[in-house]
């Protein structure tokens, strides 16, 4: 076997490399964390501290406090209407109530794939001039759905595509009607699309700066708090928030990883895979 | 279970589940409205209004009339610090996809090739996880980093390197371009893990076995083989940055503007009619992109995947 004598350099290179991606990666996260500790009110190196200060500043701020609130709301409202929305279009989309689905596919894909900027843009020509709608949490959920929903129907379309529909004519051919079909069939099937199809709305939502931010209201959303905050000067209680949203994602996603793979050692699932 | 025992024979489905009637076709077309709406109501007529808003013009009191002209477009394309942000953009988005294509390629080869798969499949979700905490958060942390008084400053003051802190990376396009990198590259990692993770390496042996050089084998057996993944990551981060407003704005400075900064301010002071020009420029331009490309377009897959 013709094995250069550059293998075994190249391989350490890779590898150090890769380590050296780690860390890239996960600097900034890490300083975003030890700097909520800092007791200087300029964060910096060396850490001083530790102290649990801004902490407590981070919760006797009203505004910031009513920024969370909003953007929990906002991102609970958008994941259970994206996740029924999309749902929805996709058994449509993929069970053939449509004249075009490959354009209707890769229509879905444009919300995803154009710059949020334009998104927000044209909403807030669209509420301003052309709706006269006021501005408010109301708009930013819309502007928000036209991202997740999209993210929902390919997800859940995906997995409907690999579904194999001989388990629903079984289960019609043992006398279910269509809705027991749907409810006792379909939906355990593909619950692991839905769920990842609403964990990544909620994620996004939290998330959404760019649309949000030319559809806010006078009612900011976190991330458009914390962008006024620190565009205006040093605030360094945003470490604070961003160590606990932060500890909050992560949570989600374990929890999301964790569950999702748990579905996945389900039989039926490989089976509906495998057909 | 069923699929075995049918063998030869064409499934066909029941009766039961077919039904028909009158308004069958509008009945399973309906879950698809609220969707439909959306997709339509709060995203393609938005920008349909937004391109006849760029062919008009606005009066004294700044309120859009409707003077068709294609005024707005002359205006940007005539305007040498606008067109100069249009191809610093350009510039920007090649050299930050390039840069996540060749990192992002040597730690998927090396994960594919040198690492089990379930050290790799662990390595990418440490490599995503980043991707889901908060973007803006992630940028504002990146200024305490790169800024003057930031930690690299002070680390390469403490080694000695330089004397006085360097403006080298902050408040300019450097900033601009490490951020970017910093965020696009899980995205790139992602899609080319998953196209190498499907190639046998072993075909790398087989053609040097033949006699061609590792460079060759590489460009004509590895290369031809993961070019989808390769050309998903590159539409995956250059369209992306042809919007970015948020990292030029916190790290990049007043000379580090991208083209989507020019769209926000322009409405920020209230020129719809020419911030919506440039506005569709933008869109039209990834519209393009999209419809060339658009065989590669599994954004459900990049999203679901690690």
């Amino acid at each position: 076997m013709p094995v250069s004598r550059y293998a075994r350099p190249t391989r350490w290179v890779l590898r150090l490399w890769f380590w050296a991606l780690l860390v890239f990666l996960y600097v900034p996260i890490v300083f975003m964390i030890a700097f909520s500790f800092d007791e200087s009110a300029t964060p910096g190196l060396p850490i001083q501290g530790p102290t649990l200060h801004w902490y407590d500043v981070m919760l006797h701020n009203r505004q910031l406090l009513r920024a969370v609130g909003n953007t929990v709301t906002v991102a609970a409202i958008v994941a259970i209407l994206a996740t029924i929305i999309g749902t929805m279009a996709a058994f449509v989309l993929v069970r053939g109530g449509l004249r075009r689905p490959n354009a209707t596919r890769i229509a879905f894909t444009l919300p995803i794939m154009i710059p949020g900027v334009l998104i927000g843009v044209s909403l807030l020509i669209f509420f301003a001039r052309a709706t006269d709608l006021p501005l408010s949490l109301g708009t930013v959920i819309a502007g928000q759905l036209v991202v997740t929903v999209p993210f929902v129907v390919l997800i859940v379309a995906s997995r409907l595509q690999g579904f194999d529909r001989s388990l629903e004519w079984a289960a019609a051919d043992l006398g279910a009607s269509p809705r027991q079909a749907v409810r006792h069939i379909i939906l355990p099937l593909i619950a692991p699309a839905i769920l990842a199809g609403a964990l990544i709305s909620v994620t996004l939502s939290i998330d959404e700066f760019v649309i949000t931010w030319f559809t806010v209201g006078s009612q900011p959303t976190l991330p458009t708090y914390i962008y006024t905050k620190v565009k205006f000067g040093v605030t360094p209680e945003v470490n604070a928030v961003a160590t606990v949203m932060l500890v909050a994602t992560l949570l989600i996603f374990g929890i999301a990883s964790f569950v999702l793979g748990r579905w996945r050692r389900l039989p039926g699932r490989r089976r509906a895979k495998a057909a | 279970m069923s699929t075995e025992i049918a063998g030869g024979t064409a499934l066909v489905p029941p009766a039961a589940l077919d039904t028909e009637g009158g308004g069958r076709r509008l009945r399973r077309f309906a879950p698809f409205l609220p969707a439909a709406f959306i997709l339509i109501g709060l995203f393609f007529v938005p920008l349909a209004i937004m391109f006849v808003f760029s062919l008009w013009d606005t009066n004294e009191n700044l309120d859009v009339v409707p003077r068709w002209s294609l005024d707005n477009y002359i205006n940007f394309f005539s305007n040498t610090t606008y067109v100069r942000s249009l191809g610093k953009t350009m510039i920007m988005g090649a050299a930050v996809t390039v840069a996540c294509l060749v990192t992002a390629f040597a730690v998927a080869y090396f994960l594919a090739r040198y690492v089990s798969r379930r050290w790799a499949r662990l390595a990418l979700l440490f490599i995503i996880v980043p991707f889901w905490t908060s973007y803006l958060l992630r940028v504002y942390s990146w200024q305490a980093i790169l800024g003057e008084k930031g930690a690299l400053n002070q680390l390469l003051m403490g080694l000695g390197l330089i004397s006085e802190p360097s403006r080298l990376f902050v408040y300019n396009d450097m900033g601009t371009f490490i951020v970017l990198v910093y965020v696009y590259v899980p995205f790139a990692a992602l899609v080319l893990y998953a196209s190498l993770e499907r190639f046998d390496f072993t075909q790398l042996t087989a053609a040097q076995d033949l006699g061609a050089s590792p460079a060759r084998a590489f460009r004509h057996v590895l290369l031809p083989q993961i070019r989808p993944g390769l050309i998903t990551a590159c539409i995956f981060v250059f369209i992306p940055i042809l919007g970015e407003f948020l990292t030029p704005s916190m790290v990049g400075g007043a000379s580090g503007l991208l083209i989507a900064n020019l769209v926000a301010n322009f409405f920020k002071n209230a020129l719809i009619p020419e911030g919506a020009a440039v506005g569709f420029l933008i869109a039209a331009f990834v519209l393009v992109l999209l419809i060339i490309f658009r065989k590669y377009l599994r954004v459900e897959d990049v999203y679901t995947r690690g």
